[in-house]
């Protein structure tokens, strides 16, 4: 992990990395189209050239209310078993490079945090909590111990 | 070369390729029983695969280094160095056979012996020189095949395996191609016409259309390489089963999804084990029935569209529409009053229901608890369709209906809610404006109901099924597009805009998504903007619109056509030329043709017109000349005589609610009603047959009868029967017209020849005589016209 690259990027006001790896682009948001009876965190689907992402908000996924932070109007583009997805953030920071391994610190991160997140990073920037995109996407888990 | 061949080919060298590997790691380390494995893996299935091909040199090649091998893996000896180097020889060999079998050539005798020879030995001394000797042949056999290996570029079509993986990729980069195409050419319309682009784009267009169809066709696989296993299969069952089954197999070359294959490779093998447990008799009883000792099973498959149907017919004991029906009923399928109304067809259908199965006992064979509803569902899932028909005693016939791949359908968008959804356009029975008066649109409880031919079918608002705000639209204002469920139950979506209709490629939904349980996947439309697919049969059935029996056999349909005729009229509303807006009964509406306004002939005494190559009767011409460059056309028919309606405006269908006022004083109206509010006028369907109809002249031709001589066979015929008429030359035939030439009519008139038919007289000089009336032979126009009159006057031109 140490070493590798990451894309930080703000989340509920809070500074989030993915690794590298798991991103393909950023992209503009263009159009997204709502999928009716949908959790509230997928906001849609949007078209990147001939592939259709699924629109997802972090901020919600996690368990926070999107309406009280600023939208990016980018999305970073990750793919997680096959399936793309565009991802809102309150802003999209730049790409860091990890200088530790993930660890945890004591009293944890909170529960909303702990559900989606692989442990905490150092980075240039500072420390930075790596997420997990598995369990992002998954985002009912983290919402149903939220509520 | 057989594809069956090309197949071994290619498996043999990919597990080489796979495995050249392990063997190199062997022969460093040979007490490593892992390698030792996937060396005898592969040996093992040379061997098993040779047996198919009659290689009996391969096969004893491959066979001694198996055994030597299994030695080994069973610690009957050790491996080592000496070992390792003849197995190592042996595999060397076969891929040079290989090579030689796909250049389907003669490999060079001799050296095989030694190779095996180097297995067997146990003593050191006798392998190394075994060996040795085992290598150069092989060399010399390799030298010696050089040059004929490079002559090989003959017939052999060339094959590689690619991983679906990959053609995806390539796939998805056609698509993007596509769309990136579309926008630039939006953008080249917005921008005008330029004749420097333009061309080269219009080529692009080209070039792009056959790139998508290749990489179509890439995921494309004959149907006969699943075909190709059934006479195994049939064979070995029908051995035991003590019975006597030839097959025969049609149309292997339709080509399918790779995927689809894959799809329906079970429920096919199952509907042939049960057509030859159940449908075909043993040969005793077959004899005792008079039929074939021999029992005959086809299986056929044919390319229709986008569709693809197989057909397995068998020529055994058939269905028995009575025991379907008594199990139905026993088993609480269908009620007793159910089954009285249902026709033989239905009850046939009702063998796939769930736990149906008509077998007395169930036996190992087709019998193991899964019944041919499960066939059915797996065949539904990939939105196909299965039927059966059957003669008892004679045949049955299960005809399989399966889209040509699962990732491109034809689908319907519709609108709600200022957003857009795809249906798959199998699913669709009907589309119907609810304002339609044949859409009596109402609410029962929380239910909203309405009829559709004369069926009180359930109505499902797709904004209250997608939990999306319910706009302000109006009952009326809905467009219902009627749904049919594969197991024959119907329902009405309500939609606020039907938008537009084409294939479509369905790409998958992530999880989280699909975790709601009512799409079926994603598309994008041609401005690349994404759209769901939503999943008909989850819908209904979260809806509860599926019937518990979750099938009943569609029973209502014909029911409903028969008191639909009965209890309402319909008609087709339109605009005639002189503005007024006319019905007519739409029993007498054929079809709605737009013509050429040249196609119109007005010679004649009525107008007439060309459809489909018959000559028609035409009214509702307006006096002055049209201006418009097409004609619509109104094709009515009385069973037997046809005519055209020229027409400004075609409407729509209406139903005739309101009452018929007869009014006597003009022609060609029966009647006048109100529809909408205003008055329309019935035109007389019988009066307008009674005064113009006729039959097509393309069907009763009227016969005409030419002089003698070369220039009326091959020049004066043509343009006879051009203009309606078949040539006679028998003598005893009555023909309805006779043309002569002027000089032989006037001797035959001179010795008192009696004319029995109406005669045509032609002149040599294109200046008429005065007082005689011929036409110049030349004058075609005046020809045709004196051949039309003679026709429809029976007077003499």
């Amino acid at each position: 992990m140490k070493n590798s690259l990451l894309v930080m990027a703000l989340i509920a006001g809070r500074r989030c990395a993915f690794p590298a790896p798991d991103v393909q682009s950023v992209i503009e948001i263009g159009t997204i189209t709502p999928i009716p009876r949908t959790p509230d965190f997928i906001k849609g689907l949007t078209a990147m050239r001939s592939q259709a992402l699924t629109v997802l908000d972090c901020r919600t996924a996690i368990g926070f209310t999107e309406s009280e932070f600023p939208l990016d109007h980018r999305a970073i583009v990750a793919s997680h078993q096959g399936d793309a997805y565009a991802l809102r953030v309150d802003a999209i920071e730049d790409i860091g490079t990890a200088v530790s391994e993930p660890g945890s610190i004591p009293g944890g991160f909170g529960a909303q945090w702990a559900n989606v997140s692989k442990g905490l990073v150092e980075t240039h920037v500072g420390p930075t909590l790596l997420l997990d995109l598995g369990s992002l996407i998954e985002g009912e888990t983290a919402l149903g111990e939220a509520a | 070369m057989d594809d069956l061949l090309a197949d071994f080919v290619a498996e043999t060298r990919e597990m080489l390729e796979a495995s050249s590997g392990e063997i190199v790691a062997w022969e460093a380390n040979p007490a490593d029983t892992a390698r030792l494995d996937s060396i005898f893996r592969f040996v093992h299935t040379v061997k098993g695969n040779c047996g198919f091909f009659d290689f009996p040199r391969l096969a004893k090649l491959s066979h001694a280094a198996e055994d030597a091998l299994a030695d080994c893996r069973a610690g009957r000896r050790e491996p080592d160095r000496q070992l390792v180097t003849a197995v190592l020889a042996v595999i060397d060999r076969i891929i040079v056979m290989v090579d030689v079998i796909e250049a389907g050539e003669e490999f060079p005798e001799g050296g095989d012996e030694e190779l095996i020879a180097a297995l067997e030995a146990g003593e050191i001394d006798a392998l190394d020189a075994a060996v040795t000797h085992g290598h150069s042949s092989n060399d010399t056999a390799s030298d010696q095949n050089a040059p004929a290996q490079s002559s090989q570029p003959t017939a052999v079509q060339r094959s590689i395996r690619l991983p679906v993986d990959l053609l995806d990729r390539v796939m998805s980069g056609v698509s993007d191609m596509v769309l990136a195409r579309n926008d630039l050419a939006h953008r080249l319309r917005q921008a005008g016409t330029q004749p420097t682009i333009d061309g080269p784009f219009e080529r692009l267009t080209t070039i792009l259309n056959d790139v998508r169809d290749a990489i179509t066709r890439m995921r494309m696989q004959r149907i006969g390489t699943l075909f190709s296993a059934f006479p195994r299969l049939v064979r070995d069952l029908s051995h035991e089963l003590g019975k006597q089954v030839m097959i025969d197999v049609e149309g292997g070359d339709v080509e399918l999804d790779r995927e689809m294959i894959e799809m329906i490779r079970d429920p096919l093998t199952h509907i042939i084990r049960n057509s030859i447990d159940h449908g075909i008799e043993k040969p005793s009883d077959r004899l005792a029935l008079g039929k074939r000792e021999i029992g005959f099973l086809s299986i056929t498959a044919r390319q229709s569209g986008n569709m693809i149907s197989i057909v397995v017919s068998d020529d055994g004991a058939g269905l028995t529409e009575s025991k379907v029906a008594d199990k139905a009923v026993a088993l609480g399928m269908i009620s007793e009053a159910e089954r009285a109304e249902m026709g033989r067809d239905q009850v046939l259908q009702l063998i796939f229901q769930p736990g149906f199965s008509t077998a007395e006992e169930v036996s190992n064979v087709s019998g193991r608890g899964v019944g041919l509803d499960v066939v059915r569902q797996n065949l539904e899932r990939v939105g196909g369709t299965i039927s059966v028909s059957s003669t008892e005693g004679v045949a049955s016939q299960f005809t399989l209906q399966i889209p040509l791949t699962l990732s491109i359908i034809a689908a319907l968008t519709v609108e709600t809610g200022d957003q857009r959804f795809a249906i798959p356009q199998s699913y669709i029975e009907e589309i119907i404006h609810a304002s339609s008066k044949a859409l009596d649109f109402t609410q029962v409880g929380e239910t909203a109901l309405v009829t559709f031919r004369d069926n009180r079918v359930p109505c499902l608002v797709l904004s209250d099924a997608l939990d999306l705000p319910r706009s302000e639209f109006a009952e009326d204002e809905f467009t219902m597009v009627m749904l049919r469920l594969a197991n024959g139950d119907l329902f009405a979506l309500a939609v606020e805009a039907i938008h537009s209709h084409g294939d479509i490629v369905v790409k998958p939904l992530a999880p989280a998504v699909m975790k709601a349980g009512i799409y079926a996947g994603s598309t994008l439309l041609d401005d690349g903007q994404p759209v769901l697919l939503l999943d008909v049969t989850s819908i209904a059935a979260e809806n509860n619109l599926a019937s518990d029996l979750s099938s009943r056999v569609i029973h209502d349909e014909f029911q409903a056509g028969q008191t639909e005729a009965a209890s309402i009229s319909r008609a087709m509303l339109f605009t005639d030329f002189s503005g007024r807006r006319c019905a007519i009964r739409l029993e007498l509406v054929q079809r709605i043709e737009t013509i050429q306004t040249t196609a119109v002939d007005c010679s004649g005494s009525h107008p007439r017109a060309v459809i489909d190559s018959a000559i028609l009767p035409l009214v509702g011409l307006p006096n002055e000349p049209i201006e418009t460059e097409k004609l619509r056309l109104l094709r009515l028919s009385d069973g037997s005589g046809q005519l055209l309606h020229a027409v400004r405006e075609v409407e729509e269908a209406v139903v005739l609610s309101n009452p018929l006022r007869p009014i006597g004083d003009e022609d060609m109206i029966e009647a006048v009603t109100l529809v909408d509010g205003k008055t329309v006028s019935l035109i007389d369907g019988h009066e307008l047959f009674a005064r113009y109809g006729e039959t097509p002249e393309a069907t009763d031709k009227p016969l005409c009868r030419l002089p003698e001589g070369e220039w009326a066979r091959t020049i004066l015929a043509p343009l006879v029967s051009s203009a309606g008429y078949d040539i006679v030359s028998a003598p005893d035939a009555v023909e309805d017209v006779t043309i002569w030439f002027d000089d032989e009519y006037e001797a035959a008139a001179a010795l008192d020849t009696s004319f029995p038919a109406p005669v045509v007289r032609l002149r040599d000089a294109p200046e008429a005589v005065e007082g005689s009336p011929t036409i110049y032979r030349y004058d075609r126009d005046g020809l045709v016209k004196a051949l039309r009159q003679v026709r429809h006057t029976g007077g003499q031109a």
